[in-house]
Formats: structure tokens, sequence, C-alpha cells
């Protein structure tokens, strides 16, 4: 018995001890540091599995202890870093760690391309532009094109209101809508008067503006590409009601469980303001236009967004004009504008790896005008449809490849009556294109895009290939450099391709390299770039002025500096950006007789966007002053080509947004308000008079200021909304 | 004999009892959440944010350590003061342990008030550009909560408080939302939470509204 009490002594003593050695605590203590020595505070400290644990302090030391023991894994977690793992094994014996926690890697936080690119964007945290700046810029009166303006790379040419790009032409500046191209992105206007962007502002919540050195996705471009990316689903009914100084509008957009629908209706005429507010012009009948436009979205399955969109604009007016070959009689001419836009494109995912962007666009523009000196009827049909699929290969790579088609049909009639001059011409060109391009990230700090296109087309019978390289390097979390080279083809312009399909395409390299800088809310950025181009199209004028023996002859370069200053810090409440670009071109195309500076370049160009909130008016009010360096225009009288300086060109737009409830804005701008002479150089006529003398008129806008007032109000179901993303 | 098998036994249970060391979750819930009423700075509530984070990655079923942890990380967005920046990345934090929340009880209207606060803290950061699309994501999320359960005090509190963010921001008058948030403190306590370890704040911050009214 005494044995076997004993033996039960022995077992429960062992027990207890036993026991004892389990409660038996372990202290584990260290700091926990980057691997660039910094210590990290707030890390999560602890023993996989379990509650114990602890945080690091303020300078990374932490300590705990645990009555855990055996083999245990010791966890590290810290936002932003890889995870730290250790195995321990807990004997009571104090455990030391100093452990250097490695960045993670995150495609969303690492290092994008910037070079050449302006991304207006609410997704993303770091862009030079929000979507609100578009319509809330004074001057630019909700036209996109307008606010880009005031961007670096750009010069402003007043008769124009296009898009100039870093001494390219307007025409080698191409729109696309949801990843497909949009023919005749522009409004008809009068000659030498600005023409607007037909589309919306209010439609797009993503926009990106490259001035050069963009993806191998985009083509058909020499010198820019503003890409536009629509809304997705809206988030309740509403209704729109715009009432303005020159027309009316009014949209409705109605939402089901998975889909919504928009239908708007514009109406502008100009007949009372311009009765009210005198023009240079002698109108015979005002400047009117109607738009309906439709848009559908659809929720597909989990991730897939399908969008159409759908519209039809109308426009005309009639004006007297002074025509230089026919002076001193006036010309009557008739403008008449319609034009058809039709865009669906469905993005979403296939599974984890692959995601699928696709989309169809077409375009009809009719133009049947009466210039006084014959009937012109210009039709064009354009057609996109292009497939882009993209794969994330590994955590670093990504590839994105794709296949485009293009069709265009052209054709132009043109009689004059009274010397019996009939003409009619047209061409049908298709295009087929495929491209790949991949990104490369070697770290959150680095990334690498190389890509290629290759297009051919059956009207040319030419293909091309371009490659496009781009590389981005970040210095710091404020600052980063990136690179950008390509090759850009384009086909010759309609007005050549009318009359010959034996040419090729046209074609400019880009270099450009970018440093930019983000400080809280200050962003710095500087860009120089290089340009060349080859295969411009040249011509001869015949003795009737029929353009003759076409070839690819033509050259040009541009180099220059942009620089971009956008601060929202410093002034409470405002803000403001300035833009400065300095540009040297030259180019040698058309029916110029040499290399010459052409008439759309101004060596500086600065702008400068202020728009400062006032709470307790509840008003935003703003201003844009711009300033050019003369343009060259040509005065045949002259023996030098392209050798008359315009004025420089000066304005100063002003502003005032007012909420006045909730749900409606009252909205006033004045362009040019200190009224500065703007002038655009003259127009010369075609052949001398008698006296062997080119007479001119000078080109001017139809009036000094604009001046615009509209009321915008917005109905919803919970009456809160209001049309603050239009103006605010 | 017996005797000696029975206190064997007895030690051999209690030494088993203290080997499945660890506090049960309920208690180490309510141990942490106590931790609230001691943070003063963003590092506290990183430090009451990371204990959340601990129980959350042991108790992968439940949804209360996620919320907090949220909570801790919005209330640190709220704070930041230096960086637009971090108030961003504070919320991208707090938004993955939402949506893992979301999953887990879809039809919980305090879920969905802690998306609401969260969209708010979004909208926040950036009024100017967000205020549209975030007042009605925060509103439509709010509207839900209330949906699911109209007695919800958190989801009144931040409908009350959106609601007169947008009206201040627009300089309209602020009375009626004074004499909500009167009313909604008056009868804050006749709500009862489900458990001592669910939501239970909120009435602090109401009572701010009411003092701030004179």
């Amino acid at each position: 018995m005494s044995i076997y009490i004993k033996n039960t002594v022995i077992v429960l003593v062992a027990l207890i001890s036993c026991s004892a050695l389990m409660a038996q605590s372990t202290n584990i203590k260290g700091v926990i540091f980057d691997i660039k020595n910094n210590t990290l505070p707030g890390a999560n400290i602890y023993i996989e599995g379990t509650y114990y644990g602890t945080s690091s302090d303020a300078n990374g030391k932490f300590s705990f202890t645990t009555n855990e023991t055996g083999k245990q894994v010791l966890k590290v977690d810290y936002i932003g870093f890889e995870p730290y793992r250790k195995e321990v094994e807990l004997t009571g014996k104090q455990i030391n760690i100093e452990p250097h926690l490695k960045e993670s890697f995150n495609q969303l936080k690492a290092i994008t391309i910037i070079a050449g690119s302006f991304e207006a964007s609410e997704t993303k945290k770091a862009v030079a532009l929000k979507p609100l700046d578009i319509v809330t810029t004074a001057g630019a009166l909700g036209d996109i094109s307008g606010a880009m303006q005031t961007l670096p790379g750009t010069s402003t040419i007043g008769e124009s209101g296009r898009l100039f790009v870093r001494g390219g032409h307007s025409g080698e500046a191409q729109t696309y809508i949801d990843g497909t191209l949009v023919h005749e992105p522009y409004t008809t206007s009068a000659p030498n008067t600005a023409v607007r962007g037909r589309f919306n502002p209010f439609m797009f919540s993503g926009t990106v503006f490259s001035t050069g050195g963009y993806s191998a996705e985009y083509g058909q471009a020499l010198s820019s590409v503003l890409l536009l990316r629509t809304n997705g689903l809206q988030q309740e009914d509403q209704l729109d009601i715009s009432i303005m100084s020159i027309g009316t509008g009014v949209a409705g957009t109605k939402l089901w469980e998975s889909g919504a629908v928009t239908a708007s209706f514009d109406y502008m005429n100009l007949t009372p303001y311009m009765q009210l507010i005198p023009q240079n012009i002698n109108w015979n009948k005002y400047p009117q236009s109607y738009n309906g436009a439709i848009s559908v979205r659809q929720k597909t399955g989990k991730r897939g967004l399908l969008k159409t969109y759908i519209t039809y604009d109308k426009s005309s007016f009639s004006m007297d004009q002074e025509n230089p070959d026919y002076l001193p009689e006036i010309t009557n001419i008739n403008i008449d504008n319609q034009y058809v836009y039709f865009n669906t494109s469905w993005r979403g995912t296939l599974n984890d790896k692959w995601s699928l962007k696709t989309g169809v666009s077409t375009t009809g523009n009719l133009d049947n005008n009466e210039l006084g000196f014959g009937d012109y009827r210009g039709q064009l049909h354009g057609a996109n449809a292009k497939i882009v699929l993209a794969n994330q290969i590994s955590e670093k790579i990504n590839i994105r490849f794709g296949t485009e088609y293009f069709y265009k049909y052209s054709s132009v009639k043109y009689n004059y009556e009274p010397y019996s001059v009939h003409y009619q011409l047209n061409y049908t060109s298709n295009m087929i294109v495929g491209f790949a391009e991949a990104d490369i990230y070697a770290s959150n700090k680095f990334v690498a895009r190389v890509g290629g296109r290759y297009e051919y087309s059956d009207y040319l019978k030419k293909y091309n290939f371009a490659p496009r390289i781009s590389a981005a390097y970040k210095i710091d979390d404020k600052s980063q450099f990136s690179f950008a080279y390509g090759i850009f083809f384009q086909d010759p312009a309609n007005e050549y391709l009318i009359y010959t399909g034996k040419l090729d395409f046209e074609r400019a390299n880009h270099f450009i390299l970018n440093y930019q800088t983000i400080k809280e809310n200050r962003t710095f950025r500087a860009e120089v770039y290089y340009k060349d181009y080859n295969n411009l199209v040249k011509y001869q004028l015949t003795d009737h002025l029929v353009p003759t023996d076409h070839n690819n002859s033509g050259s040009a370069y541009a180099y220059g500096l942009d620089i971009f200053w956008r601060d929202r810090k410093t002034i409470r409440n405002g803000d403001y950006w300035i833009s400065y670009s300095y540009i040297d071109s030259k180019r040698n195309f058309r029916d110029y007789p040499c290399e010459a500076i052409p008439g759309f370049v101004s060596k500086h160009n600065f702008s400068l966007v202020y728009k400062h909130w006032i709470g307790e008016l509840r008003s935003q009010p703003g201003f844009t002053f711009k300033y050019s360096t003369p343009r060259c225009y040509n005065n045949p009288n002259k023996a030098d080509f392209n050798s008359e300086s315009m004025t420089p060109y000066r304005t100063l737009n002003v502003n005032w947004s007012f909420l006045y409830r909730q749900n409606v804005i009252i909205y006033a701008s004045i362009s040019n308000v200190t009224g500065f002479k703007q002038e655009y150089g003259y127009n010369y006529a075609s052949f001398a008079n008698d006296e062997g003398f080119y007479e001119s008129v000078p080109v001017i806008p139809d009036a000094k200021r604009f001046y615009f007032i509209g009321c915008f109000i917005t109905l919803t179901k919970m009456g809160e909304a209001n049309q603050l993303n239009k103006l605010e | 004999m017996k005797k000696v098998v029975v206190v064997l036994l007895t030690t051999v249970s209690i030494v088993l009892t203290s080997m499945a060391v660890g506090p049960e979750f309920q208690k180490v819930m309510g141990e942490t959440l106590a931790g609230y009423s001691e943070c003063k700075t963003i590092e506290d509530y990183q430090g009451l944010a990371n204990k959340f984070e601990r129980i959350a990655n042991v108790e992968k079923g439940e949804w209360l350590p996620l919320y907090y942890h949220a909570h801790c990380y919005i209330i640190m967005s709220f704070m930041e003061q230096s960086s637009v920046v971090k108030k961003d990345e504070y919320l991208d934090v707090a938004e993955i342990s939402v949506n893992k929340m979301m999953e887990m009880v879809p039809y919980e209207s305090e879920a969905f008030t802690l998306q609401a606060f969260m969209l708010t803290a979004r909208l926040v950061v950036d009024p100017m550009t967000r205020g549209q699309e975030y007042s009605i994501l925060s509103g439509q999320a709010v509207g839900t909560a209330l949906g699911l359960n109209p007695d919800n005090p958190r989801a009144k509190y931040l409908n009350i408080s959106n609601e007169m963010g947008a009206a201040q921001f627009f300089g309209n008058d602020v009375s009626k939302y004074y004499t909500q948030a009167k009313e909604l403190l008056k009868n804050w306590d006749n709500f009862k939470s489900a458990s001592p370890i669910h939501p239970n704040w909120g009435k602090d911050q109401v009572k701010e509204i009411v003092d701030s009214c004179k």
C-alpha cells in the first residue's frame, strides 16, 4: 500500500511539475525594421493561431509574454510589407528577434508610367486632374478639348478650337470613347470660329489625355490621343433639366436591378443671344442644333458591364462671309451637318487571370454646305471594332493583346453651276491591326512596358510595324522619372486619300522624358520631348488650285519643354494650376515651298487656371488666363513663306458657380472679359488681282466676348442629389 | 484507495483544464473592447486594431473582430490630419475587413452601418470631388441598414450626421437635425445590443451633435 501511495505521490508530483512547466511563460521581444533599417511602429507581432501578441511601439520595439510552449510560429504583419514568419521553440527562455520586413508588391500601388499622359480620374489617387476640373475650368464652357487646352503641350488656336499637340496638326490627335475611335469628334462651326467637342463631359468619369508615347493599343494618331471612359452604372433614378442662355436640355435616367437607361434631348438656338450681343458676322440664320442620345448600361454576370450609346446631332446656320477671292462681293454660306455615333462595349473578367474588353463604334457624318462658290456634300462613314485580352501571367507581369478593324468610306461631291464644275470623289479603306504589350514590374519602384502594333491597309496596300517602349522609375514615395519611345503611324488625311491611294502611312517618332513629384496637394511635372516626322504628304497645286502629285516627301520636327504646376494647398479653399510650354518646330508638308514654322505653333504658351470655393456664398468663382506668343501666317504678297506674325493670343475668362439649392445650380461665365484684341492673321485670295496684289480679309472671332448663363436642376426621389458633378 | 483515485483524477482534470489555456472568445473580446476607452492617438487605435486582427486570425468564422478592426481603421482615417494619402490608405485596410465581414453576414444591419461609416470617411478625404458619388453610396448603405433594422441607433446617427454634413456644405438650415439628434439621444438606451460584444458605440457622437447646437 505504501508503495502504492508513494507511486501515486510520484505521479502527482510529476503531473504538477509538468503542469508548472507548461504554465511556464516565455518572453518574446525585439525590434521590427524594414530592409533600409528604419524601425516600423504599429506592426502586429503574434503567435500564429493564438490571441497572444502585441504591437511594436513608436521605436519599432515590442515585448510580450506567452504561456504557450513547444514549437510555435511567430508572425509579424505590417501593412504594405510581406508577412514575417519564424518557427520558435517556447521553453521559457527569452526570445529576441529583429526581423527586417520586405515591402510587398502590389500592382495597384506600384508605379505607373505617366510619360506623355495626363489622367483625370477618381479611382486613382495620384492624378494631375480630377474629372470635375474639365467642367469647372473657366473658358472651357464644359468642352473637353477646351479644358485640355489649359494643359502644357497644347496650343490654343482660337480660329479652330481643336486640339493641336506639340507641333502636330489637329488631324494628328484622335479621340477614343471606351476604347474605340470617334470620327469627327467636333461640332461644325462657321469658318474661322472655334469648334467644340461633340460629347458632353458629364458622360465621362475618366479621361486620359496623352501628348505622346501612348500604348500600342492606340494607333492612327501621330501626335495625341484623348481617351474617354464613359460612366458606369448610375446610382439612382433622376431627371436633369438645363435652361441656358443658348438653349435647353433634359435628361432622364431610369434604373432597374442590374442596369439603367438614360435618354437626353438638347436644343440649342443662338438667335436670342446673338440678337442681344452684337456679332462681327452677319448671320442670315443663327446657329441651331438638336441632339438626342440614349445610353443603356447592363451588368452581365458578376463582373461584366455592357454599355451602349447612340447619339444623333443636327446643326445648321447661314451667314455672309467676305471671301478674299470675290471681294467686294459678299458670299453667302449655308451649313448643314448631321451626325450619328454609336458605341457599344463590354468589359469583364473571364476568370481570375483573364479579362476581356471589346467594343464596336460607328460614325456617320453628312455635310450639306452651300458655299457661295459651289455646293459641297461630304459624307463619311467610319467603323472600328476591337477585342483586347489581358492576362496576369504572374504577380509582376501583365500582358495585353488584341486585334482591331477600321473601316472608312468617304465621299465628296462638289458642284458649281455657273462654271459647270462638277466633281465627285470617294474611297473606301479597310485596315486590320494586331497589337501586343507587356507590363513588367521589377519591383514597386520600376516598371517597363514593351509592345508593338502591326497595321495593314487595303487601300494603301501598305503595312507598318510600330514598336512602343516606356518605363518608369520611382525615386521615392513622391517622385518618379518616366520615359517613353515609340513609332506612330497614321493614314494620310481624307482630303488626300480621296484623290489617291498611292501614298504611304505618315510617321512620327516620339522620345519623351518626364519627371513628376506629387506631395500632398501639390503636383509638379516637367517633360522634355523630341519628335520627328517623315512621310508627310506633300502636293502641288495646279493653276486651278487642284492638288496633284501627292507624295510622301514631307517631314517635320518638334522639340520642347512642358511644365505643369498644380497647388491645392497654399491658398485655403483655392486651387490653381500653371502650364507653360516651350516648343521649337518646323515642317515641310502640304504645298509648303520650303521648311517653315507651321501656322499652328506658338513658341511659348502659358496658362493659369484658378478656382476658389467660398462656403458662405455657396459659390465657386474662377478664372483662366492664357497667353501665347504670335503664330506665323503666310502673306503671298511677301517673298518669304509664312513670314508674317499674328498678334499674341491673350484671354481672360471668368466664371461663377452658385448653389442656389442643393439641387439647383446657377452658372455664369464671360470669355475674354477684358476684351483683348484677338486676331488670327489674314486670309488671302488664291489669285492675285489685276495689280498683282493678293487681297485679304482679317481672321477675327465673331464677337469679342462670349457670355453664358445657365441653370441646372436635378430631380431625384431622394431630393438631395444635385448636379455638383455638373457645375460645382 | 478510492480517495487517492479521486484526488488523482481531480488533479488530472485540473491539469488538463489549465492546459487548455487561452481565454475564450467572448472574454477576450470583452477585454479588448475595454481598450477603446484608453485609445487617444492613432497609434493607440493601431494597437487596438492589431488586437482585433489577431482575434480575427484565430476566429475565422466570427464577424465581430473584423467589424472592430475596420472600425478602428476608419477612426484612424478621421484622426489623420497630416496626409490625405494616409487617410485613404487606412480606409483601404478598413475596406478589406468590411468586405470580408459583409460576405459573412450579408443581412446584418450593423455591417451596413459600418460600411456607410467607411464610405462617409472616403467622402471626407476629398469632399469636392467625391461628394456626389460617396454621399449617394453612403446614403444607400445607411438605407439598407435601416431597412434591416429600423431601430439601429448607429444607422440613425449616421443618417443624421450624413445629411447634416451635406446641409452644412450647402449652407442650408441644420436645426431639424439637432431635433432629430436630441430625440435619438433620449431613446438611445432603449436599444439593447445583441450581446455585450456587439456594437454599442455612437452615443458620444450623438451627444457631440446635440452639444454643438448651443
